[in-house]
């Protein structure tokens, strides 16, 4: 069942489009991440599914009441406010009864790892710091649609771990929607892919489909020399790739296997130096879909 | 309602830790000081700063105390009012800019009760500091000059109390109209200023004019006011602040859009 149904969703700035003919369904309880190059238009398309902004044309179905958590790129605070004041206040304007704001607030904040700053003004906060009060300040209602910009592409490694970990806990509860820029981790928690560029979807599906479309599996034998590559590829009956020293076997559906290949070359004299399985990772089908589109 | 009075206390903490609560009030407070206190020692101030040239007769008529408290408001009207629209032309402009309404914006938010809780805020500082400043000086002027009738003095206050009011309301609603708090200020000044002008080049019979509204609060200290002018000037204020509500609120929900992600 999807919870948000995005269709021809677009946003004019004068005569730019930042966002063009947008179509996308959210599934409940999944996590869709939102990739693209800079400008690409996914901070414009969250604004708009958060309600800041209003979009030009295009509709964003979605139950009224639904409960949304936003979490901005750069999400900014009172200085002035202590952290357990602000998230308090936050739970309260997102309609929690008072008596269960502050538990609630208390209990979010430990969750994201601020138990010891409560208290504490935010004025003082990391940059770290004030990331995590951001998840907080967005999950503190338990929305139904959590929409996270760039939640991950400020942090050090070790920050970036954690809070890859706690999303991976929110998954189970909530339906997620992040954009960011850092494959490798999106790959971790991600149902479904958008790839975005110019404003527009070029590439959509999940994690699965989106790979075994562009991932472009291939087994690659490397030898001692040219020669002998070239002498082992001249006898194979499948097409081949020739670089330099190294051959390459293009896999179509678990065909060739590893096993057939290691039989074929047992069977021949040439001298191997390596060989491996190879498909390309989520920034390299990122890379290819961009440029090609 | 419960989101009013949830912004109020924001508004309030805000005003408390960035000390607005505290230098705004000083300011009127050492405004109502001055007057009467520089009056007074007027004779003293010339002789040490080098007196008068031999053989100048000058005659220094004593003000009455009447003449100090509306000196006074003369100080409020200038320099105290630059200080509130100083004060509050960020209040819902500057929070968009930062980017810190970002977070309230995304929540389902009740704009009434946004610029309510503002407005409502600006105003009560707005007036401890102008009835601060007028007790003070009042004190002051009864040690130097004499003595005002009490009742006169709250009279004056609260008639220009109305006027402040509407500074306050306009001030916040250029704040949620415009998109920074420079143009905020610098719209809610000049609209001031022409006002002013304006009144005071052809507003000669226009006894209903809100601008007129801090002269007849001088003018209970002096004279009889004119009564039936008076409330409709009152009224006409209140009328403007009416409409300036409805824009304000309606352009802050509007302008939500500007914020900073």
């Amino acid at each position: 069942m999807s919870i948000v149904e995005v269709e021809k969703l677009t946003k004019h700035y004068g005569r730019e489009t930042a966002v063009n003919e947008l179509s996308f369904a959210l599934e409940k309880g999944t996590a869709t991440a939102l990739i693209g190059p800079n400008g690409a238009g996914k901070t414009t398309s969250l604004s708009m599914l958060a309600n800041l902004l209003t979009p030009s044309s295009g509709t964003i179905k979605m139950d009224k009441k639904l409960s949304v958590g936003f979490l901005p790129q750069h999400p900014r605070f009172f200085p002035w406010l202590t952290a357990l004041e602000f998230t308090e206040m936050a739970a309260k304007l997102s309609g929690i009864e008072s008596k269960k704001a502050r538990i609630q607030a208390i209990r979010t904040l430990e969750f994201v790892g601020l138990a010891l700053a409560l208290q504490k003004k935010i004025g003082g906060f990391s940059g770290g710091m004030k990331q995590r009060l951001g998840l907080a300040q967005a999950i503190v209602h338990q929305p139904k649609l959590l929409l996270l910009d760039e939640p991950i592409s400020a942090l050090d490694p070790t920050g970036r771990r954690e809070i890859m970990n706690l999303l991976k806990l929110l998954q189970q509860e909530t339906t997620i929607l992040y954009s960011t820029h850092i494959l490798n981790d999106a790959e971790e928690i991600t149902d479904q892919l958008l790839f975005m560029k110019d404003g527009r979807l070029i590439e959509q599906g999940s994690l699965k489909d989106v790979k075994k479309r562009h991932a472009d599996p291939h087994i690659r034998i490397r030898f001692e020399n040219r020669s002998e590559a070239l002498a082992f590829a001249g006898r194979q009956l499948c097409r081949t790739e020739l670089k330099g020293d190294t051959v390459l076997l293009p896999v179509h559906e678990n065909h060739p296997s590893m096993q057939e290949v290691l039989q074929v070359l047992a069977t021949q004299s040439q001298d191997i130096k390596g060989i491996e399985f190879q498909s390309a990772s989520l920034e390299e089908i990122f890379l290819k879909v961009v440029a090609a589109k | 309602m419960n989101q009013f009075f949830l912004l109020m206390k924001k508004e309030w903490l805000e005003n408390i830790r960035n000390y607005k609560i505290f230098w705004i009030p000083t300011v009127f407070v050492l405004l109502g000081i001055t007057e009467p206190v520089v009056n007074y020692f007027l004779p003293q101030i010339l002789e040490s700063s080098g007196g008068l040239p031999e053989g100048a007769v000058f005659e220094m008529p004593t003000p009455t105390p009447e003449q100090i408290l509306i000196a006074v408001m003369g100080q409020f009207q200038t320099i105290g009012i630059v200080v509130l629209i100083l004060a509050y032309m960020g209040t819902i402009a500057g929070e968009r800019k930062s980017g810190t309404a970002t977070l309230f914006y995304v929540r389902p938010l009740s704009f009434s009760a946004y610029f309510f809780s503002k407005w409502t805020l600006a105003s009560i500082i707005s007036l401890m500091s102008v009835w601060l400043g007028f007790l003070v000086s009042y004190y002051y002027t009864f040690l130097f000059f004499g003595k005002v009738e009490w009742v006169n003095l709250l009279q004056l206050m609260a008639i220009y109390s109305v006027w402040v009011l509407l500074i306050v309301t306009f001030v916040v609603t250029a704040s949620a109209v415009l998109p920074n708090s420079g143009l905020a200020a610098t719209s809610a000044f000049a609209a001031y200023l022409l006002l002013q002008l304006v009144d005071g080049l052809f507003g000669m019979n226009w006894s209903i004019s809100p601008v007129k509204i801090p002269q007849y609060a001088a003018d209970c200290l002096t004279s009889v006011p004119d009564n039936t002018s008076l409330w409709e000037a009152i009224g006409i204020a209140c009328l403007i602040m009416v409409v300036l509500f409805g824009i304000g609120i309606w352009a802050a929900q509007k302008n939500k859009a500007k914020t900073k992600v």
